[in-house]
């Protein structure tokens, strides 16, 4: 392939000499006496499908503004290309936004919609032309180029709206919520598309989302938000699989979270003695803590093998009964309630199809998973 | 049938009853153009109660006339309106019997009132004047020259004389029918003409200092008088007298004059008559035999400076507007007057439509 | 679906209600339509029929001053229609003049009224919410006195002495006053301010819904910030524009009060020219002729605009 090798290959975030595309050092925003986003610093890489992920009001879209120019900087500096953004307008800068509400021109035509940013550029009539008829074609609207925005449906509006922001081949192009309208299929179907057209075209997306599926599944890198802070920042296994807090844990996915206390700190592993879980639970790897400290253990329910016998291989082994049963058709959902009186999940794949063995109400059952199926978190 | 009539007089008895205690007259007059008692005296004295309204236009009252159902008892036209509304069967005729006071009225003026009203029958005067020249004493003498004497039409209708003063303001009145016979009398015409080569000479004097006119309007002028804001008004004695006694309260420094100029002036009467649906013509014979006593009609002339028909007056009038032949014009000046001409429709639409094009071109 | 339904049959009154129309043989909907089209009847065609009836009439010395349009005599119904003031008015120039002078009044007034109001209306639909209220209360305002007490006072702010002039003068930038009392001037200051809220309501009414997100659409897009309004903020408030116009014009056209108290005597509007036929010629008939006129000439170019439009949107669908 002759393609330049998209950020997802080359991970250029792994390389220290590698130089950030978008550079976000220290920045502020306050509405007022209201912080939204407080001293936020990220790099982001060219080619990159970077996605801010948090909850409703934490400020996502608000940075995600600040990088488009509607919002101006309280503090700290934007930087894109090696440019510097502060006092650059909106109209000037060599990003494009797609909006949550869409945000067509309701009196335009698909096309005329489309051909927009391209005519303020001072675009040939030809070129705009074709243009317009290429991306309408990636887009896969070209038979509705004459229709106005109110005669399409959603997911029609939504690839306008991502056609029209595409089509100036900008630096950067910045998604807010670019699928929060769509329904759940045409949502999981689009997802797919956009990381397709992102790779074509090479154009670095910065894409905010609640959806925590959504950024799993389209991002290179997510950087996880909480009350205007980025609390981490990370492609999207490591997020999964090594949560840094009892928030991101607790955000992204289902976990089971038992307190405890370090009694054992060894540089290749450590043990936490957890009353929640009934037992001293080995962790093998290191972790940096105080001695005794308090922490807490968290814990994905589809690294929980659970058994009617007790295991024997296993470094940590807890009991409990089986409180329900959730069938979710690809795997079944176990509530266990242990004899601390703690519930945990337990995800089982249902590999037999009408399993009559399988493991139902009432039963006691043995929990077990290995040293590195779970993370200590220490804030 | 016999039941129903029966039931019927009896509500009206009743209704008759009523009436007698709250009885109400309607009065339609022109707007400050009665004496600030006059009212409260005659409810005081009949013990009717008194719904007094004002227009500023004949042409207003003349809508309404023509209408019907105005609901008025007692209005004011002036006299060649009136003698068309009468024609339009309008008026009701006036029952002598209830008028003891006519006696009071001067029957030369009388007399010359029958030319709109023959007889009297539906009408008596209530106040008469003419249309003359207001002027602002020192503004003009500052551009004629202290020698120059107000005494002609000229100083409106000459252009030369009236350019030099179209920069302090000069108005007419926005009456076709007073303007147009003006012009034609300084021509040397019959201002009575109907003639319309005679109509279109006085349209065509009347255009060629149009452009010294600052407006044309009939009220307008009274209070622009009397704040300097115009120098030279075409209007109604009455109003002018009306707009120097303003610049005397004011002590603003304007002085105003009156003049009926050497080559005459119309002479015009403001007629008391009663709608032929009046609701209540008997309130009505009331008010109008009030006002024709000596004392009242005095009293009216004494405010509003208008002169009246009332002889029996005569002694209670202020002695400055007796003597004022502005007012009370002397007998050489009184020979000049002329009265106003009633046209019928085509010469009222040609009179119009020459003043239309007078006052815009077209 | 169902439950709504009954939820409403169990009311008896509207039960009832339904049970009438059921028998009348009329639906709910034709009631609602037939409301406004009473309306319209009373309140418009009844009156339009009058005017039009007297128009066909002809004057005379009389109460009310015009021959009746129909008589009985000998068991025959004599019907006399007079089309003659009709003819009048394309015979005589001053009429088409008046038209088009008043055209010309409105149009400059309706103008100047959009020039100021967009910006005002703009204004006020992007203020924060608790100005807006003030400001709205502001426009809506003058509506608490009377329209002629305010039309005097531009007379006072107008005239020779009065305050501009007065101001002027005294920090000595002119030495006369200027005169703008009884000018084509003033005519169009009484219109435009007398007319100004008709204009910035509907302009509001139609900018306070403009989606912000298209303004931010634009500029992202590389639009300056005139260019978002050229494109984008001005072709979406074009309702508003047309709304505000025709409220602004139409009443313009037939004003009689505003030219009469401030224009000067060569301001030419068809409604002194109503006013003249009918008070100073009492020639109903002709004065009823010019009102028809009028009413067609401004109605036939409203209907074409409505059409086109109608056309538009046909189009678009
Ligand atoms: N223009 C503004 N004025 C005041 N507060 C604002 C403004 N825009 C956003 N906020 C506040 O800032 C916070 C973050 O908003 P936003 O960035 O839109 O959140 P989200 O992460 O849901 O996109 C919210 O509490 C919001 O109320
Ligand atoms: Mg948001």
């Amino acid at each position: 392939m002759s393609e330049p090798k998209s950020a997802a290959e080359t991970r250029p975030w792994k390389d220290p000499a590698a130089v950030p595309f978008i550079s976000i050092k220290n920045v502020t925003k306050k509405f007022g006496a209201f912080t939204a986003v407080n001293n936020i610093s990220l790099d982001i890489y060219r080619n990159e499908l970077f996605c801010l992920l948090g909850g409703s009001g934490c400020g996502k879209s608000t940075l995600l503004r600040m990088l488009s120019g509607f919002e101006e900087i309280t503090s700290g500096t934007i930087e894109i290309d090696g440019q510097d953004m502060v006092g650059i307008a909106p109209y000037e800068r060599a990003t494009n936004m797609m909006f949550q509400s869409y945000a067509l021109f309701p009196h335009m035509n698909v096309e005329k919609n489309i051909a927009y940013g391209l005519k303020r550029d001072g675009m040939g009539g030809a070129e705009i032309k074709d243009r317009v008829a290429e991306i309408l074609k990636l887009v896969q609207l070209e038979e509705f180029a004459r229709r106005k925005p109110g005669q399409l449906s959603g997911g029609q509006k939504q690839r306008v709206a991502l056609a029209r922001s595409l089509v100036k081949k900008p630096k950067v192009l910045l998604l807010d919520e670019p699928l929060g309208a769509l329904d759940k299929k045409l949502r999981e179907e689009t997802q797919f598309e956009l990381i397709k057209i992102q790779e074509s075209l090479g154009v670095t997306f910065v894409v905010v989302t609640h959806d925590q599926e959504e950024a799993m599944t389209i991002s290179t890198r997510i950087g996880v938000m909480n009350e205007g802070e980025i609390v981490q920042v990370g492609e999207p296994h490591e997020i999964y699989e090594y949560p840094n807090s009892r928030f991101v844990a607790g955000f992204i996915g289902s976990v089971n979270v038992f307190e405890g206390q370090v009694v054992d700190d060894e540089q290749d592993h450590v043990v936490v003695r957890s009353p929640d879980a009934g037992i001293d639970i080995f962790v093998s790897h290191g972790v940096s803590c105080a001695p005794n400290q308090k922490v807490a253990y968290a814990i994905r329910p589809e690294k929980i093998s659970m058994s009617r016998d007790r295991p024997k291989d296993k470094k940590n082994v807890t009991s409990g009964m089986v409180e329900e049963v959730g069938y979710l058709g690809n795997l079944s959902i176990y509530q266990v309630m242990l004899e601390s009186g703690k519930q945990i999940r337990v995800a089982k794949p249902n590999i037999v199809r009408l399993d009559e063995e399988a493991i139902s109400w009432d039963e006691k059952v043995f929990l077990s998973w290995d040293g590195s199926a779970g993370v200590v978190l220490v804030s | 049938m016999k039941k129903l009539i029966v039931l019927g007089a009896a509500a009206s008895v009743f209704a008759g009853a009523a009436m007698a205690q709250e009885q109400t007259l309607n009065i339609y007059n022109w707007s400050d153009y009665i004496a600030e008692d006059t009212i409260e005296k005659f409810e005081a004295e009949t013990g009717i109660k008194v719904v007094y309204d004002v227009y500023d236009s004949n042409e207003v009252l003349e809508a309404k006339m023509l209408t019907g159902n105005s609901g008025y008892d007692v209005v004011v036209p002036t006299s060649d309106f009136l003698q068309r509304q009468i024609a339009a069967g309008a008026y009701q005729k006036l029952d002598k019997s209830q008028l003891p006071n006519l006696v009071n009225m001067d029957p030369d003026l009388m007399k010359g009132a029958e030319t709109y009203d023959p007889g009297n029958e539906y009408s008596t005067i209530y106040m008469w004047g003419t249309t003359g020249i207001g002027y602002n004493i020192n503004a003009v003498a500052e551009r004629l020259g202290e020698d120059y004497e107000v005494n002609s039409w000229e100083l409106v209708f000459d252009p030369e004389i009236s350019g030099k003063l179209a920069d302090c303001g000069i108005s007419m009145l926005d009456a076709p029918s007073e303007m147009i016979p003006a012009a034609m009398n300084y021509l040397g015409l019959d201002p009575r003409s109907t003639d319309k080569d005679d109509l279109e000479a006085g349209a065509a004097l009347l255009e060629t200092v149009r452009d010294n006119v600052r407006y044309f309007h009939s009220s307008q002028y009274i209070n622009d008088l009397a704040n300097g804001d115009i120098c030279v008004a075409v209007g109604w004695s009455g109003d002018v007298f009306q707009a120097l006694y303003r610049a005397e309260e004011a002590e603003n420094g304007v002085e105003i004059g009156y003049v009926i100029p050497d080559e005459g002036a119309l002479q015009w009467f403001d007629m008391m008559a009663i709608p032929v649906d009046a609701p209540n013509p008997e309130a009505a014979h009331k008010f109008i035999n009030f006002v024709m006593d000596a004392q009242i009609t005095a009293d009216i002339t004494n405010y509003v400076w208008y002169a009246n028909a009332n002889k029996a007056s005569m002694p209670l009038v202020d002695p400055d507007i007796t003597s004022d032949p502005g007012i009370f014009p002397t007998e050489a000046a009184k020979a000049r007057l002329w009265a106003a001409q009633v046209y019928d429709a085509r010469t009222d639409r040609t009179v119009t439509r020459l003043w239309t094009r007078v006052k815009t071109g077209t | 679906m169902n439950g709504a339904v009954e939820k409403t049959g169990s009311s008896p009154f509207v039960a009832t209600l339904k049970r009438l129309l059921a028998r009348t043989g009329l639906s709910g909907r034709t009631l609602v339509i037939a409301i406004p089209v009473l309306w319209l009847l009373i309140f418009f065609l009844a009156p339009f029929l009058v005017v039009a009836k007297i128009s066909l009439s002809e004057a005379a010395i009389a109460r009310p001053p015009y021959l009746p349009l129909w008589e009985w005599s000998e068991g025959m119904l004599i019907i006399s229609l007079n089309f003659a003031n009709y003819q009048y008015l394309l015979d005589d120039a001053l009429y088409y003049l008046s038209y088009l002078s008043s055209l010309k009044i409105s149009a400059l007034s309706t103008l100047f009224a959009l020039l100021i109001g967009y910006p005002v209306a703009y204004m006020i639909a992007r203020a924060p919410d608790n100005t807006r209220n003030l400001l709205l209360m502001l426009v809506i305002l003058p509506f608490w006195t009377s329209f002629l007490l305010r039309v005097y006072a531009w007379i006072g702010i107008l005239k020779g002495n009065g305050v501009i002039n007065n101001f002027l003068m005294s920090i000595g930038i002119i030495d006369s006053p200027i005169v703008m009392m009884q000018t084509d001037f003033a005519v169009y200051v009484g219109i435009v301010y007398t007319y100004l809220p008709f204009m910035i309501l509907p302009l509001y009414a139609n900018l306070v819904k403009l989606d912000e997100s298209l303004l931010e659409a634009a500029s992202d897009l590389g639009a300056r910030p005139l260019t978002t309004f050229l494109t984008i903020t001005l072709p979406l408030s074009m309702p508003g524009i047309v709304a505000g116009s025709m409220l602004v014009f139409i009443p313009a056209v037939g004003e009689f009060v505003i030219p009469a108290l401030l224009g000067g005597p060569d301001t030419l509007m068809i409604g002194r020219v109503l006013w003249n036929e009918f008070f100073s010629n009492r020639d109903w008939p002709v004065a009823s002729a010019v009102a028809i006129a009028m009413l067609v000439v401004l109605v036939v170019p409203v209907m074409i605009l409505q059409r086109s439009q109608d056309e538009k949107e046909e189009a678009a669908s």
